[in-house]
């Protein structure tokens, strides 16, 4: 009799652990994402480089700080938070990037050890994966979640031969471990052009992954709401705050609940496509990030926010083939083709790609960036007078102001 | 009602049945044959194979082989519903009701067809009760009903589903001489409407009081079927046993007898609050085998822990020799130099560890005695050994898990294990319950052995004619009140079991 | 029992079948291994996969090198130390499923003196640490032990429950009073000093010296004293434990008291010695897998060790598969359930067999 029991028993722990297993995987990735982006910040660590895209053009410390590497001799290791095959969202635009650096350079498949579902809140996890990468050869390893910043760090210091380029964190150490991230409010703003061409209703939704202590959501958002604004300043930017990197069910419900409150476009700053979803279920209309969403949801998006990462691993690779890895971070732009706008669909009111082209076009010819003054904040503090700019490590880490167009929902 | 069918053939032909349990071959060849209009006693020891035999009548297990037939129709039962269907119907020892319902709910809980509208139904069981001699309120609730009321209610429910074949698993265990004898008269009236019944017990008086025929079983075998009116109990243990036994149980004269024990105004409530013993007064004495005498519940168990402190009390008294040990725990009784042997009724659930070895189960009582926080298993070791050699327990070896053993091989390393430790009192609660005939005479020497060294022994029992025999005084416990406290020698099975009832109170005698 | 087919018998019966030898029960057990291991096989095969390339690789992977071992060796480190956990509670047959909270709560207790008194010498710490999680692992498991002996709670619901409020304690943490200052806002617990990182033996951290200490201390404890031997009297038969005059409270909230100890430390080992940070991943799921290994070992610490690394093994090698092959994880997984089915079905087959219903069944 007991043992029937146990039997049972068994069972339910078994299904309690699988359970357990396969819910931890969006509870892990929570705290994934795209992450505060500052080299700047880092300024405690020994690094000296400066954060900027040139900074990582290597050539000009005339030789690097590994020795080249036959390219038939390179392994790269990937460390993705969940699986690629998600087929939209963070890690599939990242191993889209490695992908497209794979072409680029011509690698064969075995060259690329990736390692998915790493769970970024689990240290063993993480130091397991990127030691089987070093296990297996590689002499860099592109790790993409903000999570695994600290496991760089420590691991960077115990295998000095190896190198680490650790994706949306803040530390580095100028040598081995590296960080890399790219100004993506360029796009932001963009986007922002579309929306409020298109609003009828002047109340444009925006579901952001955090609040104002972050300043690469609140800095995206502001960014947005200028591009709203340099369109229509009658329009409003509603943003709804749903407290998690990746919330399917609160992303879907914030984006609901902006379009009750009347907004009529919703951006987001989040990981899946569910507010364009959302919207498309509800007629209005939308803007995406990451990868085009108007694959997803498309009676609903005008464009999407998006990155190239095949530019920076393709860079990075050939560095540590030519030999001249530098140690240095990365922050890259439009101009570098990191930064993306998604082409703009037939949904967009028309002048949209005018606007955008205008626009665009100041932005690549360096003579104008997102965060140039005048700027006021939603309380009616002045941020930027005319004519003044944001430093990089302000835009990485300060921003905890919205835009004065902006109401938090 | 049923009419016994014009040819006289039998109810139920069982032809060369066979079955096993992994190596064991519980049931081996066995034929057996059950007319209409007898009761069949089926005897045997326990492990004869006699509720292997049953429970494959009532589609329970399957033969590996061998063939059934029923009213002369070769059969397949493969569950207990093609039994009913077949008219067979299995009073199980352990009654299957639901406490909550009514009688009349049970009846018919489990049968299919439309349901009758109550009034009509309890008429049909009241006519039913009427042809049998059944005596039963189809109003009440499980719950309310005495042991006998229950069984009643078990027999109903195989009539109600008409069943021609009445199977019972040891009716009487439960039930005080006078209960046993409306039982057996009852079963008389349904052999004389043409029931085949088949009785199983051990009891040979019962045996040769109801039975026509007797099959015995021995080792899984039929070993021979004898008319009832041409045999006697010494020949029906012969065969059961397989050789010629002593019958007697001796009955040395006490030692010197001493109150060592006094009992006085105890009274004890069950878990649920029930009174379970009420103001009771005794006294239990060196050098004698005081015998315990009361229906199933009557208060037996709960007087055996308390005496063992393993039971708290509402009031009362419990003195050794002067000392009171009422409300101390065992432990702490021990540490007062008294030595206590108590067999429990449940005894590998609760008087051993049954996935444990003998050596394992002698370190029960012991091991907190060693010193340090380790256990010493060396005088176990040798404890057991010499258990084994000195009662002939059968066991594969001293590691065994002692629920592998048989029944009479488990009593054995229980009481060996008591009387080691060398006690003054010795509680023994039903130490024969399921032991064949060859064991039971073990322990009743065992007993006398500890009586004649001087220990007050203890002996609850069920049997009312070994009681009789074996014990110096017998108390008699009803409802939690003794309704009796009498001389073994002098009082008769009747007069005890009056008592039982409570409806005659015996004299005190010294 | 189903009720439209009268008087035909299920197509298929249990019957429980009488014990078998040691020996037998030993031979069959290997077979579902080997069973398992075919079975497995089947499955990669269906993959497109070739099978015995796949196990050599998982051999492979977690043996290959140095560094492979020590990986594969520290993900035993927690398993080994709370299937010895869960084991005392087991013994006692209390279902206790709330190892992955008696980690956690070891953990964060250990966590507290890893963040705010990493100044510490460093053994002192280490033994402070080391008491954390006993007292924190231990008085999780004492809170179901104690409503079970006082409200006669149930103890799987309970300490199932717990587990999760253990959970959301690290993430009221993590976001809260324990945030990480320099973390710009995200929500994470600092890495620990380095001062408070275990020290490495043969390149893994000792925790794994500790897990081998405390299966034979443990072996020993079962088996050698009286606390022990009053576990599996209480295990066995509450009454025959007040038979034999134990006190079963006490014995009750004694037990789960280590239980939820040896789990605690396994939670300390687990955030000081792999993760040098507290997250709520630091029990990941091992107090689940935990229970699996208790019971696939009968309860055995020698055989706990053995089977934990096996798990290990199985564990780290699927994760190079998953890298060499693209296979992903979750055929791991898959794998290790098809082990364990077979595994757990065989137990079945010792206790009970199954008869098929014979023809002619009258209908």
């Amino acid at each position: 009799m007991n043992k029937k029991i146990l039997a049972f028993l068994l069972a339910a722990v078994m299904m309690v652990s699988t359970a357990a297993c396969s819910s931890s995987e969006p509870a892990a990735s929570e705290a994934s994402s795209e992450a505060p982006a500052s080299s700047e910040a880092a300024s405690e660590e020994a690094s000296s480089e400066a954060a900027s895209s040139e900074a990582a053009d290597g050539e000009a410390a005339g030789g690097g700080l590994f020795a080249p590497v036959a390219k038939e001799d390179l392994k790269v290791g990937v460390i993705h938070i969940t699986d690629p095959a998600e087929g939209s969202g963070y890690t599939y635009t990242h191993d889209l990037g490695i992908v497209g650096m794979q072409e680029n350079l011509g690698l064969s498949d075995d060259q690329i050890i990736r390692k998915i579902n790493v769970d970024d809140t689990d240290a063993t996890a993480i130091e397991t994966a990127m030691l089987e990468c070093i296990e297996e050869g590689c002499q860099i390893i592109f790790a993409t979640s903000w999570g695994y910043m600290d496991t760089c760090e420590a691991l960077a210091a115990e295998y000095p031969e190896v190198i680490f380029s650790h994706g949306t964190g803040y530390k580095s150490n100028g040598t081995n471990f590296n960080n890399y991230f790219g100004r993506i409010y360029q796009s932001r703003y963009l986007s922002g052009i579309a929306a409020g061409l298109k609003t009828k209703t002047n109340k444009i939704g925006y579901v952001g992954a955090q609040n104002s202590d972050n300043a690469e959501v609140t800095g995206g958002c502001n960014a947005f709401a200028m591009g709203v604004a340099s369109v229509n300043p009658d329009a409003e930017v509603y943003i709804k705050v749903t407290g998690s990197w990746f919330s399917p069910e609160g992303e879907k419900q914030a984006a609901e609940a902006l379009i009750a409150e009347g907004c009529d476009v919703i951006g987001q700053h989040c990981d899946t496509a569910n507010p364009a979803l959302a919207a498309e279920e509800n007629g209005v209309w939308s803007v995406g990030y990451n990868s085009d969403m108007a694959l997803k949801a498309p009676k609903s998006v005008l464009t999407s926010t998006m990155w190239d990462w095949s530019v920076y691993y393709t860079k990075a690779t050939q560095s540590v083939i030519d030999g001249t890895w530098d140690g240095s971070n990365y922050f890259g732009d439009m101009n570098d083709g990191l930064v993306v706008l998604a082409p703009l669909t037939e949904l967009c009111e028309e002048g949209t790609a005018e606007k955008v082209e205008e626009a665009k076009a100041k932005i690549l010819s360096g003579e104008w960036d997102v965060f140039t003054g005048p700027i006021e904040d939603n309380e009616g503090n002045v941020i930027l007078a005319e004519g003044e700019t944001l430093s990089d490590a302000d835009i990485t880490g300060n921003i905890h102001w919205y835009y004065k167009n902006v109401v938090v929902k | 009602m049923s009419q016994t069918p014009a040819n006289p053939a039998c109810a139920i032909e069982c032809r060369q049945i066979t079955k096993t349990f992994g190596s064991v071959v519980a049931n081996d060849k066995i034929d057996l044959d059950v007319r209409y209009g007898e009761i069949l006693a089926l005897l045997g020891e326990n492990g004869s194979g006699k509720t292997t035999l049953m429970n494959m009548l009532s589609g329970i297990y399957h033969p590996d082989s061998g063939s059934i037939s029923i009213a002369g129709q070769p059969v397949s039962i493969n569950s207990p519903v093609d039994a009913m269907h077949l008219g067979i119907g299995m009073i199980h020892q352990h009654f299957k009701l639901v406490d909550a319902f009514t009688a009349m709910d049970n009846i018919v809980l489990g049968t299919h067809g439309k349901r009758l509208a109550p009034k009509v139904l309890k008429e049909r069981i009241l006519e039913i009760c009427h042809s049998v001699g059944l005596e039963i309120d189809p109003e009440k609730r499980v719950y309310e009903m005495s042991v006998s009321e229950k069984q009643t209610v078990e027999i109903l429910k195989v009539l109600y589903r008409d069943a021609k074949i009445l199977i019972l698993d040891e009716p009487t265990a439960v039930l005080t001489p006078q209960e046993t004898g409306k039982l057996f008269a009852i079963l008389r009236r349904m052999r004389e409407q043409g029931r085949a019944i088949i009785i199983i017990t051990h009891k040979l008086q019962e045996v040769l009081e109801i039975s026509d025929r007797v099959t015995i079983l021995w080792k899984g075998k039929s070993i021979d079927t004898v008319n009832t009116a041409e045999t006697n109990a010494r020949q029906l243990t012969e065969l059961m046993v397989g050789r010629p036994v002593s019958l007697s149980i001796q009955r040395p004269q006490p030692q010197d007898p001493q109150p060592v024990m006094d009992v006085q105004g105890l009274t004890v409530k069950k878990p649920d609050g029930a009174i379970a013993l009420d103001g009771i007064s005794f006294d239990i004495r060196s050098g004698e085998i005081l015998g315990i005498a009361g229906v199933a519940g009557s208060g037996q168990k709960e007087l055996c822990e308390t005496i063992a402190g393993l039971t708290k009390s509402e009031k009362g008294h419990i003195t050794f020799k002067g000392e009171e040990i009422l409300g101390k725990t065992p432990a702490e009784i021990i540490s007062l130099g008294i030595h206590m042997g108590f067999v429990p009724e449940d005894r590998l659930g609760m008087g051993l560890v049954a996935s444990m070895g003998m050596v394992d189960n002698m370190l029960l009582k012991s091991y907190r005695s060693h010193k340090g926080m380790f256990i010493d298993r060396k005088p176990a070791r040798a404890l057991a050994e010499e258990l084994i050699r000195r009662l002939e327990i059968v066991t594969p070896g001293e590691d065994t898990p002692v629920r592998l053993l048989s029944g009479g091989n488990v009593q054995k390393v229980l009481i060996g294990r008591e009387i080691e430790s060398g006690p003054s009192v010795l509680i023994t609660a039903y130490p024969v319950r399921g032991l064949d005939i060859n064991s039971s005479y073990t322990v009743y020497d065992l007993l006398n052995e500890q009586k004649q060294k001087g220990v007050a022994v203890v002996f609850v029992g069920e049997d009312l004619d070994v009681l009789l025999e074996l014990c110096d005084r017998i108390l008699v416990l009803c409802h939690g009140r003794i309704t009796g406290l009498v001389d073994a020698s002098s009082v008769t099975k009747e007069q005890i079991g009056l008592m039982m009832t409570g409806s005659h109170s015996g004299e005190v005698q010294q | 029992m189903n009720t439209q087919k009268l008087s035909h018998e299920p197509l298929i019966r249990v019957v429980k079948r009488t014990e078998r030898p040691p020996r037998q029960v030993t031979l069959l057990r290997a077979l579902a291994l080997v069973l398992s291991i075919l079975a497995g096989g089947l499955f990669i095969l269906s993959l497109g996969y070739n099978p015995i390339e796949i196990y050599a690789t998982i051999l492979s992977g977690a043996f290959r090198s140095k560094i492979a071992i020590q990986g594969t060796v520290k993900i035993m480190i927690p398993l080994l130390i709370s299937s010895l956990g869960v084991t005392l509670a087991f013994k006692m047959k209390f279902w206790n499923i709330g190892a992955e909270g008696q980690i956690i709560a070891g953990a964060i207790v250990a966590s507290y003196f890893a963040l705010y008194h990493s100044d510490w010498n460093h053994w002192v710490l280490i033994v402070v640490m080391f008491l954390a999680g006993v007292i924190g692992g231990g008085i999780w498991g004492l809170i179901p032990a104690l409503c079970k002996m006082k409200w006669n709670t149930n103890e799987t619901l309970f300490t199932l429950m717990l587990n999760y409020i253990a959970l959301h304690i690290v993430d009221y943490l993590r976001d809260g009073p324990w945030k990480d200052p320099g973390s710009q806002g995200f929500p994470k617990i600092a890495r620990f000093d380095a001062n408070v990182m275990l020290d490495k033996v043969l390149g893994v951290q000792f925790g794994w010296i500790v897990a081998l200490v405390l299966a034979a201390l443990i072996y020993i404890y079962l088996r050698y004293t009286k606390q022990g031997y009053e576990i599996s009297v209480v295990g066995e038969s509450t009454e025959t434990a007040r038979y034999a005059g134990m006190n079963v409270r006490r014995i009750v909230l004694r037990t789960m008291f280590l239980s939820g100890a040896v789990c605690g430390i396994a939670g300390m080992v687990q955030a000081t010695g792999s993760d040098i940070t507290l997250t709520d991943a630091v029990a990941g799921g091992v107090g689940f897998t935990a229970i699996i290994v208790a019971w696939l070992s009968q309860l055995n610490p020698i055989t706990i060790t053995v089977v934990s690394f096996l798990f290990s093994v199985l564990e780290k090698g699927s994760s190079v598969v998953q890298s060499s092959y693209g296979l992903s994880t979750d055929c791991a997984d898959v794998l290790q359930s098809i082990i364990l089915f077979f595994v757990l079905g065989c137990e079945f087959f010792i206790r009970y067999r199954f008869v098929m219903r014979k023809k002619g069944g009258n209908a």
